[in-house]
């Protein structure tokens, strides 16, 4: 931690704590004690609304329609910072499942959160119920790609936390979700220079968790500039971090970034041993999904780098572990990489029944009638020997825009 | 770019419930225990005024109320949360304050061992470095070679280890003669 020792210590040591603060500072007892009973009071407070408010907002959610949402702003039992709690957790379950009902959710919870009493908490604490509900707002916006709207809705919510300096920690919450925006527009450099602040906001805190997110966001900029070891380095500084916290996600990726950095620095040993550590947490956790697209990203780097027998190991891997997974788009997907390495290698036979077990597959799985006929138009450019890897990249392309716009109209 | 680098949104960490419901006691507890410690970090190392450091650390005890599921070293967190306030404190007022590095202040040599302090008060309008130094920078040096005080009377003084008070003093210095380095360097550009 970058604290000062004594600070450090002051954190770790009741004894130093006491000796510091002792017969230092003059106080107002009474005043003191006035700010006590407001600090107890308001404690006893949240804790009675969070156990008065159990589930309300499900509840509310639940049992209105979702073009009606914004009503709820004006139901006494949602405005409160139990209901505000709440909201937050929904915005956080629906981001990545239903972004649009999320988006609902955190602009009721501005709404809320901006029109309370000022009499209902202290100043402080109000401005963090508006801080969270413009950072979940924000966070919604960009995960919809209405990234400008994001920019605001943060800015919002900076604002709100502006007078206050004691709410470092919101602000740099805040300010992490802007600082992705940021980063999604391409503003590499805004965007590094607050994941920095951020990551030395939350080590000092002892955010751990958040410190590894923002530094994680942190590497990845550095990646984008092109500056590979720099970033390499950030990623393992992190590494203890995600072990002390015992998150193997997070280890996991790691591995898997730092491999890509090897890839960059011409280490392909190392990269090598990186995505095999990545895969192994993947696989430890579960998420077969992500231990293919730890072989297929680790496998297409590794090739155009010209490693091409460890590449192609790397995307049989991951074909395999698609099929395993069910993913058979993706596995049809891998195939196709798989039949542009061999063809450019003069492996036509291969090639060719490759291609064709790809249409078995997506056939017998019921797939889009346009991928397949790509990939039969594939297999019989092969048959007359007119196929080059660049062919294969196109079909690849037309399978996987097709897959694409099936997503776009189901969301 | 390596595919898990920003893909992950900033979520708000899971919260886990407090091990028991709510006791107005235990809360009482954390305030007293805590809240001089947190106005005494914003005085002796910010020189934040003690009644705007009475108010940052009721703020800071605030807010940790509504993250107190999520903290899981509270210590940790308050004296992390006093020492961000205070130096936005004096960002908002148009000064910078900063903790010191301790490790670059532990590759400067103790100044006993140094004819550095020998050289400074006969080199350079010493008044007009200090000014020119945070206050309490200055006033550990002021202290310390105009006052006479001692290494451990100074430890005492502000609440800190020798040891670490030690190293301190050597930053001071380094900063001291970085100001005045950069006075000389302006006066030779101005001749």
């Amino acid at each position: 931690m970058t604290h000062s020792d004594d600070v450090d210590h002051l954190a770790e040591c009741s004894a130093c704590r006491q000796r510091f603060a002792a017969n230092v500072v003059p106080f107002d007892p009474a005043a003191r004690r006035n700010r006590e009973r407001e600090f107890t009071s308001l404690a006893g407070k949240l804790e009675r609304e969070r156990d008065d408010s159990s589930d309300v907002v499900a509840r509310y959610l639940r049992d209105t329609p979702t073009e009606e949402w914004s009503r709820l702003a004006e139901m006494p039992d949602l405005r409160n910072n139990a209901a505000l709690e709440q909201m937050s957790e929904e915005v956080r379950r629906r981001l990545h499942r239903k972004p649009r009902e999320a988006l609902a959710i955190a602009n009721l919870s501005a709404s809320i959160a901006e029109s309370l009493a000022p009499s209902q908490y202290p100043s402080v604490v109000l401005a963090q119920l508006r801080g969270t509900a413009w950072k979940d707002r924000a966070s919604t916006l960009r995960y919809l790609a209405r990234y400008d709207e994001a920019l605001e809705a943060a800015e919002r919510g900076e604002e709100a936390l502006a007078p206050f300096a004691a709410l470092e920690h919101d602000r740099a919450v805040i300010r992490l979700v802007k600082a992705i925006t940021l980063g999604q527009l391409e503003r590499f450099e805004e965007a590094r220079a607050i994941f920095s602040e951020c990551r030395q906001v939350f080590q000092e805190y002892g955010d751990t968790k958040r410190y590894v997110q923002a530094g994680m966001a942190e590497a990845g900029s550095l990646y984008e500039a092109d500056r590979i070891d720099d970033s390499r380095t950030l990623w393992l500084d992190l590494l203890p971090h995600a072990i002390a916290e015992g998150d193997v996600e997070t280890q996991a990726r790691i591995h898997n970034n730092v491999g890509y950095c090897e890839i960059r620095r011409d280490e392909f040993g190392s990269a090598n041993i990186h995505f095999s550590e990545a895969v192994a947490g993947f696989t430890d956790l579960g998420y077969t999904s992500e231990v293919a697209r730890t072989e297929r990203g680790a496998g297409l780097v590794l090739i155009a780098r010209g490693q091409i027998t460890s590449g192609f190991a790397r995307l049989r891997d991951a074909r395999r572990a698609f099929t395993v997974a069910g993913m058979t788009e993706d596995a049809g997907l891998c195939g196709l990489n798989i039949a542009a390495v061999l063809i450019e290698r003069g492996d036509r036979n291969a090639a060719r029944a490759i291609a064709q077990d790809v249409i078995d597959e997506f056939t017998a799985a019921g797939m889009n009638e346009r991928a397949i006929s790509a990939v039969i138009a594939l297999r019989d450019a092969i048959d007359v020997d007119d196929a080059t890897a660049e062919t294969v990249n196109t079909v690849h392309a037309v399978v996987e825009s097709l897959r694409e716009s099936v997503y776009d109209a189901a969301n | 770019m390596a595919p898990e680098a920003m893909d992950d949104a900033p979520e708000d960490v899971r919260t886990i419930p407090l091990p028991c419901r709510v006791d107005e006691n235990v809360f009482a507890r954390i305030y007293e225990e805590n809240c001089g410690v947190l106005v005494s970090v914003a005085v002796r190392k910010f020189q934040v005024p003690a009644g705007d450091a009475e108010a940052l650390a009721h703020d800071v005890l605030l807010s940790y109320l509504r993250r107190a599921d999520e903290i899981r070293d509270l210590h940790h967190w308050l004296i992390g949360a006093i020492c961000n306030a205070s130096r936005y404190y004096w960002r908002q007022r148009g000064r910078n304050v900063e903790q010191l590095d301790t490790d670059v202040a532990a590759a400067r040599p103790d100044p006993r061992s140094s004819n550095v302090l020998t050289d400074l008060p006969n080199s350079i309008a010493l008044e007009e470095v200090l000014e020119r130094m945070p206050p309490r920078w200055a006033r550990i040096l002021r202290l310390r070679y105009l006052e006479g005080y001692a290494i451990k009377e100074l430890a005492e003084l502000e609440g800190v280890t020798s040891k670490y008070m030690q190293k301190l003093v050597a930053k001071c210095i380094q900063r001291a003669q970085e100001i005045f380095n950069g006075m000389r360097d302006k006066k030779d550009r101005d001749q």
